[in-house]
C-alpha cells in the first residue's frame, strides 16, 4: 500500500491527476467558503449584472439571469463528486456481489445474470441513461436512480470474468476441500484478488459518471434548473455561442478538470495494479 | 587474424539508483570457421556479450560501453549506427532460445523468409524468397518444404520451429552465427537432434559460431574452445577438451560439480559466492590466430 | 466451429439480447406517472378525446397483452406511429437514421485513420517526446464529453476562424435530391461537385467532435498494445535480423497489436452511436439521435420503443462484426481446426 502511494506520487502524471482531484474535492467541499456569491446557488435574478463578461469582481463571469457563474461551478463541483459518490457506492457493491456469484455459482446464476447484463450493456450507455429518465420524471433523485441502475452491469461482467480464471486456481481448490463455505470462498477468497481490477475502474468511472451525467443534463434530462451542473451550463451557453462564450466555455472546462484529473490517477493505478481484460 | 576480437569489454547500466556494472572487461576471440563457447550461468552476462557484439545494446539509453569489439578487423565503436545495422542479419546473426516464440505469430513462415532474405537482396519477392527458402529449409532437413513455409509458427511443433530459425539464420551466409541458449526450451533428444544438424551445417559453410549456453554437456559435444564466465569476468579459457578434463578455476570446477549426474546421487548445489571464484583467469594453451 | 457457425450462434444471442431490450424499454416506456395519451393531445383535450386514443394506443390492456401486439406488430415491420410528428415510426427512422449513420461512419473513419498511427508513433518513440504528447493529448480528449469539444472547436473554427459552417447538413442554397440519404453519396450519384463539397464541409466539424474521445481512446489502446508487442521476443528476433525501425513499427510490431485492440475500438466505434446525441444537438444535426432526445422529452412511447431498438440493434451488430474481424485476423483461431 504505501509502495503503491510512493509509485503513484513518483509519477508526474499521475501526481498531476491527484493535485487536480484534491482541487476539485476542495472547491466542492469548501463551496461554502470560497464562492464569492454562495447565494447565486439557487434561483436568484440579478439583471443588472445579467451576462456579463469575466471581470474582477464575476470571476468567470455571469449567466442570462445575472448569477456568478465562478460560485455555480463551485456548487455544480459539490453536486457532481455527491452524485459519483453515490451511484458508485450503489452500484459497484451490487454489481461485484452479483458477478462474483455468477462467476462462481456457475449454472443458472450464471446464465441469468450474465444474460441480464448482456441486455443492459448491449445498449450504449447514454442511450439506456436516457431512456429511463424520458418516462421518469428529470429530477436530480431520478438521474441518480437512472445512472445507478445502468452502473452495475459493468461491475458484475468485471468480476464474472476474474472471477472465472481464479477458480481453478490453488487456492480455492484448497479451500472447497477443507470445506469452507460457498460464501466464504466467494467474499473471503475470490473477492479479495477482484479488488485492483474494481479500484482502477472505479477510479476511472468517477470521471465517467461525471461524463453521464453532464451528458444528460446537457440534453435536459438531469439535473434540473435552478441547481447548478455543468451539463446544464454548457447546454444554456451553447444556444449564445460565441459572444457569451464564458458561459459554456468555463463549465465545459472545468468537466475537463475534474474527469482529466480521475483518468490520470486512473491510468496510474492501472500501471501499478496491472491491467485485467 | 580472428574474425571477432574482444578485448576487455566493459559494460555499465545508468540508472536512477547508480551505476551497475555487468562486465569486467571480457576477453574473446573467435577464428574463421572455429566453434567457441561461452558459458556461465544466468546473469553472468553471456546474453548480453552477444548483444553487444550485434551492435544492439550500443543505443539504449544508460548503457555505457567501454573496451573493443572488432569484427573483421573493424572496431564495432567507431561504426556510424546504420553501419552497424548493415552487420545484422547479414555478416553477424543470431538464433534463440525459444524458436516459437522468436517467429512472429501472426505471418506464416514464407512472408518471414523474405524479410530475412530481404537483408541482402532487398527487392526480392515473395515468390523468389519461396524458392530460395525451400531449398534453405531442404538443408535443414525438413521434407515438407511447402507446407511449412504456409504455416503459421503455432503450427509446427517446437523442434520444426528450430531447424526452421536454423535455416533464417545461415540464410544470408552470415561469417559468425550467435547461439544464445539454443534448443533449451526443446527436449533433450530433439535438442541433440538440432545441433547435431547445426554442427554439420556451420562445418558445410565454414560458418564461426559463438555458443552461448549453460548446459556443459552439450559445450562439450559441440565447441572447439570455451570461455568460462562469472559475474562478467571471464575465469577460464581453453581448447574444450582442456577445460573439462582439467578446470584449472575453482568456478569451473564448482559447474562441472553440479551438473546432475546418470549416475544419481542428489544435484550439489553451487555456493553464491566463493572468494576463490575471483582468482584471476586460467588459460589453457595459447588461442590460435 | 467454422467462422460462418459462429456468426450464426453470434446473432442468434443478439436476437434474444435484442428481446430482452425491447422487454425492457416497453416496460419503462408503459410504466410512466402521467398520459401519454393527455400528453399527446394537449391539456385542451376532451376527456372523450383522451378515452379514444388510449383505447387505440391500447393503453388500458394489460401490459402483457399490448407487448405481445407490439411485438406482433413489428414483426410485420409496423413499429406504431410517433404521436410528435404523426407517421409511422418506420418513415422517421428512414428519414433521420442516415444522417447518423453518415456522421457516425466518417468520425470511425478518423478514429481509425488519425488514432492508430498516432498509437504507433507514441509507442515507436516511446519515453521521448512525441511519446509524451500524445498520451496527454489523447488523455485531454477523452476527459471531456463530446459536447465539449463540439463546443470549442464550433467557437474556433466556425465561429473564430470562420473556415467551416455552423450547422446543418447542407448550405440553404444546394438542392440535392435524396436517394440513399447520405448526402455525399447522394451528390456523387448526382455529379454535384458543389454540393459534395458542402456535405463535406458540413460534416468535418461534428464529425471531429465526435471521433476526438474515440480517436484519443483508439490512440492510447494503440501504444499500449505495441508498447506490451515490442518486448516480445520476435521483435528482438526481428532487431537482431537488422529489420528496418520504420519497418518493425508498421509491419511486424503492428499487426499482432492490431488483434487485441481491434475489439475495444470496435466498442468505441459502437458508443459513437450512443454519443451521437449530444453532438446532434450542438450542430443541429437532423439525425436520428436528436429525434431520439425529442421523442424521449415528449414521452412518445412508440417513437421512443422504436429508436431505441434501432440503436440497440445496430450497436449489437457492430459488437458482432468487430467480434468476427478480430477472431478471423487472429491466425490462432482461425486455424485451431487445422493444427499441423
Amino acid at each position: 500500500m504505501r509502495r503503491a502511494l510512493t509509485i503513484l506520487t513518483g509519477n508526474p502524471l499521475t501526481l498531476t491527476g491527484l493535485v487536480l482531484v484534491a482541487l476539485v474535492v476542495l472547491a466542492a467541499a469548501l463551496a461554502d467558503v470560497l464562492a464569492p456569491f454562495p447565494v447565486h446557488r439557487g434561483a436568484v435574478v440579478d439583471f443588472v449584472n445579467f451576462n456579463k463578461p469575466p471581470s474582477s469582481d464575476y470571476w468567470m463571469g455571469t449567466d442570462l439571469v445575472g448569477r456568478d457563474l465562478f460560485s455555480r461551478i463551485l456548487y455544480a463541483y459539490r453536486i457532481s463528486l455527491i452524485l459519483c459518490a453515490v451511484v458508485l457506492a450503489i452500484a459497484v457493491p451490487v454489481g461485484v456481489v452479483l458477478g462474483v456469484m455468477a462467476g462462481y455459482l456457475g449454472g443458472w446464476w450464471e446464465y441469468g445474470l450474465m444474460r441480464v447484463t448482456d441486455v443492459f450493456l448491449s445498449i450504449p450507455p447514454l442511450v439506456l441513461a436516457m431512456s429511463i429518465m424520458g418516462v421518469l420524471s428529470p429530477t436530480l433523485v431520478n438521474g441518480m436512480m437512472a445512472v445507478t441502475a445502468m452502473w452495475w452491469p459493468w461491475y458484475t461482467r468485471l468480476v464474472y470474468n476474474i472471477t472465472r480464471g481464479e477458480k481453478a486456481e490453488g487456492y480455492v481448490l484448497a479451500a472447497e476441500v477443507i470445506g469452507a463455505t460457498r460464501a466464504h470462498i466467494m467474499f473471503r477468497e475470490i473477492l479479495p484478488n477482484c479488488v485492483p481490477a474494481i479500484v482502477t475502474k472505479m477510479t476511472l468511472d468517477a470521471g465517467f459518471v461525471i461524463l453521464i451525467v453532464s451528458s444528460l443534463s446537457f440534453l435536459g434530462l438531469g439535473v434540473q434548473p435552478p441547481t447548478p451542473d455543468l451539463g446544464s451550463m454548457v447546454a444554456e451557453g451553447a444556444k449564445y455561442l460565441p459572444d457569451s462564450w464564458w458561459l459554456s466555455v468555463f463549465p465545459g472546462l472545468a468537466i475537463l478538470i475534474a474527469v482529466f484529473g480521475f483518468n490520470l490517477i486512473g491510468d496510474g493505478l492501472r500501471d501499478i495494479l496491472g491491467a485485467h481484460r | 587474424m580472428s574474425l571477432l576480437e574482444v578485448r576487455n569489454l566493459t559494460l555499465s547500466f545508468r540508472l536512477w539508483s547508480g551505476i551497475v556494472d555487468v562486465l569486467h572487461g571480457i576477453a574473446l576471440s573467435i577464428a574463421k570457421g572455429e566453434r567457441v563457447a561461452l558459458v556461465g550461468e544466468s546473469g553472468s552476462g553471456k546474453s548480453v556479450t552477444a548483444r553487444i557484439v550485434l551492435g544492439l545494446l550500443q543505443d539504449l539509453p544508460g548503457a555505457q560501453i567501454g573496451g573493443e569489439v572488432r569484427f573483421n578487423g573493424r572496431d564495432l565503436a567507431s561504426l556510424s549506427r546504420h553501419e552497424r545495422e548493415a552487420l545484422r542479419g547479414r555478416d553477424i546473426s543470431m538464433i534463440f532460445q525459444d524458436p516459437t516464440s522468436s517467429l512472429n505469430p501472426v505471418y506464416k513462415i514464407a512472408p518471414q523468409f523474405r524479410e530475412v532474405l530481404a537483408r541482402r537482396t532487398p527487392r526480392i519477392t515473395l515468390a523468389e524468397a519461396r524458392e530460395r527458402a525451400t531449398a534453405l529449409l531442404q538443408e535443414v532437413a525438413i521434407t515438407e518444404p511447402a507446407r511449412v513455409l504456409d504455416s503459421y509458427p503455432f503450427q509446427l511443433s517446437g523442434g520444426m520451429n528450430q531447424r526452421v530459425m536454423i535455416a533464417m539464420a545461415l540464410a544470408n551466409r552470415p561469417a559468425l552465427l550467435l547461439a544464445d541458449e539454443p534448443g533449451t526450451a526443446l527436449d533433450v533428444t530433439v535438442q541433440a537432434q538440432t545441433l547435431d544438424l547445426m554442427a554439420r551445417l556451420v562445418a558445410d559453410h565454414g560458418t564461426s559460431v559463438l555458443f552461448i549456453s549453460h548446459n556443459l554437456g552439450v559445450v562439450r559435444e559441440f565447441a572447439d574452445r570455451t570461455y568460462v564466465i562469472y559475474r562478467g569476468r571471464i575465469v577460464e579459457a581453453g581448447p574444450t577438451q582442456a577445460v573439462f578434463e582439467a578446470p584449472g578455476h575453482a568456478y569451473t570446477r564448482a559447474l562441472m560439480a553440479a551438473q546432475p549426474r546418470l549416475t544419481g546421487g542428489a544435484l550439489p548445489d553451487i555456493v553464491e559466492r566463493d572468494p576463490r571464484f575471483f582468482d584471476p583467469v586460467v588459460l589453457h594453451g595459447v588461442p590460435g590466430c | 466451429m467454422s467462422l460462418i457457425g459462429q456468426g450464426l450462434q453470434r446473432l442468434g444471442t443478439a436476437l434474444l439480447v435484442l428481446f430482452g431490450v425491447s422487454m425492457l424499454i416497453f416496460a419503462v416506456a408503459r410504466v410512466i406517472p402521467g398520459d401519454p395519451a393527455r400528453v399527446a393531445l394537449g391539456p385542451n383535450a376532451t376527456a372523450e378525446q383522451v378515452l379514444n386514443l388510449r383505447t387505440a394506443l391500447r393503453l388500458d390492456e394489460p401490459i402483457v397483452k399490448q407487448y405481445v401486439a407490439y411485438m406482433a406488430d413489428l414483426l410485420r415491420g409496423d413499429l406504431g406511429d410517433s404521436l410528435y410528428t404523426n407517421r409511422p415510426v418506420t418513415t422517421d427512422i428512414a428519414e433521420f437514421l442516415p444522417a447518423t449513420l453518415e456522421l457516425v461512419l466518417v468520425a470511425g473513419v478518423l478514429m481509425v485513420g488519425i488514432g492508430l498511427p498516432l498509437g504507433i508513433l507514441a509507442a515507436r518513440h516511446r519515453g521521448r517526446w512525441p511519446d509524451h504528447l500524445v498520451r496527454v493529448v489523447s488523455l485531454l480528449t477523452v476527459s471531456a464529453p463530446g459536447f465539449v469539444w463540439a463546443v470549442v472547436l464550433m467557437l474556433i473554427f466556425a465561429y473564430g476562424l470562420q473556415w467551416l459552417p455552423i450547422a446543418g447538413r447542407l448550405s440553404d442554397d444546394i438542392d440535392l435530391v435524396r436517394v440513399t440519404g447520405f448526402l455525399t453519396v447522394d451528390a456523387l450519384l448526382a455529379g454535384d461537385w458543389r454540393a459534395f463539397l458542402d456535405t463535406c464541409r458540413h460534416l468535418v466539424l461534428p464529425a471531429l467532435a465526435l471521433a476526438l474521445s474515440g480517436i484519443g481512446q483508439a490512440a492510447r489502446l494503440t501504444r499500449a498494445n505495441m508498447i506490451e508487442t515490442y518486448d516480445k521476443p520476435y521483435i528482438e528476433m526481428a532487431q537482431a535480423y537488422g529489420f528496418s525501425r520504420g519497418r518493425i513499427a508498421r509491419a511486424w510490431a503492428f499487426k499482432p497489436s492490431l488483434i487485441p485492440s481491434l475489439t475495444i475500438i470496435g466498442l468505441d466505434f459502437a458508443a459513437m452511436l450512443g454519443n451521437a446525441f449530444l453532438i446532434e444537438a450542438v450542430f443541429g444535426w437532423p439525425g436520428i439521435s436528436r429525434y431520439g432526445v425529442n421523442v424521449i422529452l415528449r414521452k412518445d412511447l412508440n417513437a421512443i420503443v422504436g429508436t431505441v431498438l434501432i440503436i440497440a440493434a445496430m450497436f449489437i451488430l457492430v459488437n458482432i462484426i468487430v467480434d468476427l474481424l478480430a477472431t478471423w485476423l487472429n491466425p490462432r483461431i482461425r486455424h485451431a481446426e487445422a493444427r499441423g
